[in-house]
């Protein structure tokens, strides 16, 4: 029982780690049908720009932070973040707008090897590890029999559940969330409504970056910083980019329950398969083949994902 | 003609000399029209005539090569649809195109929207501004589909609606942009007869109660004889004719446009004269 409980809050704290992301992607995917490739390093920008702000407070010695140090870095971060967004899509999307899609493709990637290479200079983020844990302890908030409830979960979570719903509630709530489904659904036709589809889209990159922030954040808490250059940062994209697709890209309410299948099956295989095969340690440490299997799966009998509709090719 | 029935001394709208090739292909040339405020004007021509370009070209999905498109005495012409729509033009169209993944209301509503003044930062907070705004928004949507005889359906997607209802939908959409000049792209297309008595009758009393100038496509010429004050018809993206619909009936260039050059006349004008 004390098993269900940690794996489940586990999963929970992955899970919504891998949707905040993946929100970013799936917004942009169904407003513009491209994949942003740079969306995984505005996650990696967030967590050092993060520890940039801590120390701009003086916050970057353990214990030297106030209670108010993570919502302030994290609200700060996601603003600049957000900017962040916006600017590369206003310099680099932007004037391909009407070019065909592999040459946007391409410059993503571009982009993307752009900030992991800027963010690894001396002047910018440096070639050094680093954390941003000082900013809060870790610490148990409280025991479920023997399991213990820690603060970094707890946060995730909740952080998650906050920004998720303040999401669905722009998109299908507000002005703003109408003329992006109108956007999403015709570009063209919503134009034609009045509808400012620049703005839409700058909104759009705002919000998917902001959030990427708030991933990237939590991301760096749970597992230190590593380089903006390094592989964690894309693998961990590419996760929520699984996410996205196997939920159904360009669906929100999709993406979030991609994030929490893909790490149902990190997190259950890790425990429960690995302990079975307990003399056999690949078995577990293998659980990104896994979660890139169910990708495979998905796309072979769901190639829509689970809460996508079948495309209609326009004509 | 121009400005003739205008309060102000412009026409609601006004195209000058409007040209658009496509590659060599002239497209629409030398295309010159007014649509008097209040007016209800009728656009025809054969299939490929360039009608729905005309269209495209007065709401800014295509830039002229050459000419004018003023809205009340206002040019408007190579600026952004969005920007034209939010100047007082709305259209619907030929294959119709709702957002089929909202629902009805929602359709009504994304239309709306561009008249209001809360930004993104008091749409996030659901400032008192922003929520009366939204309120008065799904007020007038709704106010817009009992007029149009759908508001039973607000809340379904708009793609699962019959036929009909779409086209509705699509005239309420472009009402909540509140234009000046509705641009309507053959609204009985496919309809039976009943249903298009009943578009006819919403047309015309779309101008009274909108106070809205119409332009109209149409193949219907039943349809667009009985309704319109004044007709211009286009071949090839050339203007053939404008006049009363009695006029135009009896045009012969209207007449060999739509039915071809009689056979003694074609044999007579030798190969070169049969279009």
């Amino acid at each position: 029982m004390d098993d269900v409980l940690e794996t489940t809050i586990n999963t929970l704290a992955v899970g919504g780690l891998y949707a905040l992301i993946a929100l970013g992607y799936t917004l942009v995917y169904g407003i513009l049908r491209f994949i942003n490739f740079a969306h995984s390093d505005v996650v990696a920008w967030g967590g050092w720009l993060a520890l940039s702000i801590a120390g701009v407070f003086g916050w970057t010695a353990a214990g030297g932070a106030p209670a108010i140090a993570v919502p302030v870095v994290l609200v700060l971060t996601m603003a600049v973040c957000a900017a962040m967004g916006v600017t590369i899509e206003r310099l680099a999307y932007r004037p391909l707008r009407k070019a065909p899609r592999l040459n946007v493709l391409i410059t993503a990637i571009g982009v993307s090897l752009l900030l992991q290479n800027v963010g690894i200079l001396d002047g910018v983020f440096g070639n050094k590890p680093d954390t941003i844990r000082p900013l809060l302890a870790n610490s148990v908030l409280g025991e479920v029999g023997a399991v213990q409830l820690r603060l970094y979960d707890l946060m995730t979570i909740a952080v998650t559940i906050a920004l998720v719903v303040g999401l669905e509630r722009l998109v299908y709530g507000t002005r703003m969330g109408r003329a992006m489904r109108a956007v999403s659904h015709d570009e063209r036709t919503a134009a034609l409504m009045g509808i400012d589809v620049n703005r839409v889209i700058t909104v759009t990159f705002a919000i998917g970056s902001a959030l990427a922030a708030a991933g990237g954040i939590l991301f760096a808490l749970r597992n230190d910083l590593r380089l903006t250059a390094d592989a964690s940062w894309v693998l961990l994209g590419l996760k929520a980019f699984v996410a996205a697709v196997v939920g159904g890209i360009g669906n929100v309410r999709g993406a979030a329950a991609g994030a929490l299948l893909i790490a149902f099956v990190e997190v259950f295989v890790h425990r429960y398969v690995g302990a079975v095969f307990a003399d056999k340690p690949w078995v577990s440490q293998l659980q990104d083949i896994y979660v890139f299997g169910i990708l495979i799966l998905v796309l072979l009998f769901k190639p829509s994902g689970l809460l996508g509709k079948a495309a209609v090719e326009k004509v | 003609m121009t400005g003739a029935s205008s309060g102000a001394g412009h026409p609601a709208l006004e195209t000058r000399a409007l040209s658009l090739s496509f590659g060599g292909l002239k497209a629409v040339s030398e295309f010159s029209l007014a649509v008097p405020v209040g007016g209800l004007c009728g656009l025809i021509g054969p299939n490929g005539a360039g009608k729905t370009t005309v269209f495209n070209l007065l709401t800014g999905v295509y830039r002229p090569d050459e000419g004018e498109v003023l809205l009340g005495g206002v040019r408007v012409d190579g600026r952004k649809p969005s920007y034209i729509a939010r100047c007082g033009m709305a259209r619907t169209f030929q294959n119709i195109r709702l957002f089929g993944e909202l629902s009805v209301l929602d359709n009504v509503m994304t239309a709306g929207g561009v008249r209001t003044r809360s930004g993104l930062f008091r749409t996030l907070l659901r400032t008192p501004l922003h929520v009366a705004e939204e309120r008065a928004l799904a007020e007038r949507a709704l106010a817009l589909l009992d007029v149009l005889g759908i508001a039973h359906r607000r809340d379904e997607q708009a793609k699962s609606l019959p036929y009909g209802d779409q086209r509705r939908l699509e005239i309420a959409r472009a009402l909540a942009t509140e234009p000046r000049v509705l641009l309507l792209d053959e609204p009985v297309a496919g309809m039976n007869t009943q249903e298009k008595r009943a578009m006819r009758a919403l047309i015309q009393s779309l101008r009274e109660q909108f106070g809205v100038s119409i332009l109209l496509i149409e193949h219907d010429m039943g349809l667009v004889m009985e309704i319109c004050e004044q007709i211009t018809v286009i071949d090839h993206g050339v203007t053939i004719a404008r006049g009363a619909p009695a006029q135009i009936q009896n045009d012969p260039a209207v007449i060999e446009a739509y039915l071809g050059v009689p056979d003694d006349a074609a044999a007579a004008a030798g190969p070169e004269g049969a279009a």
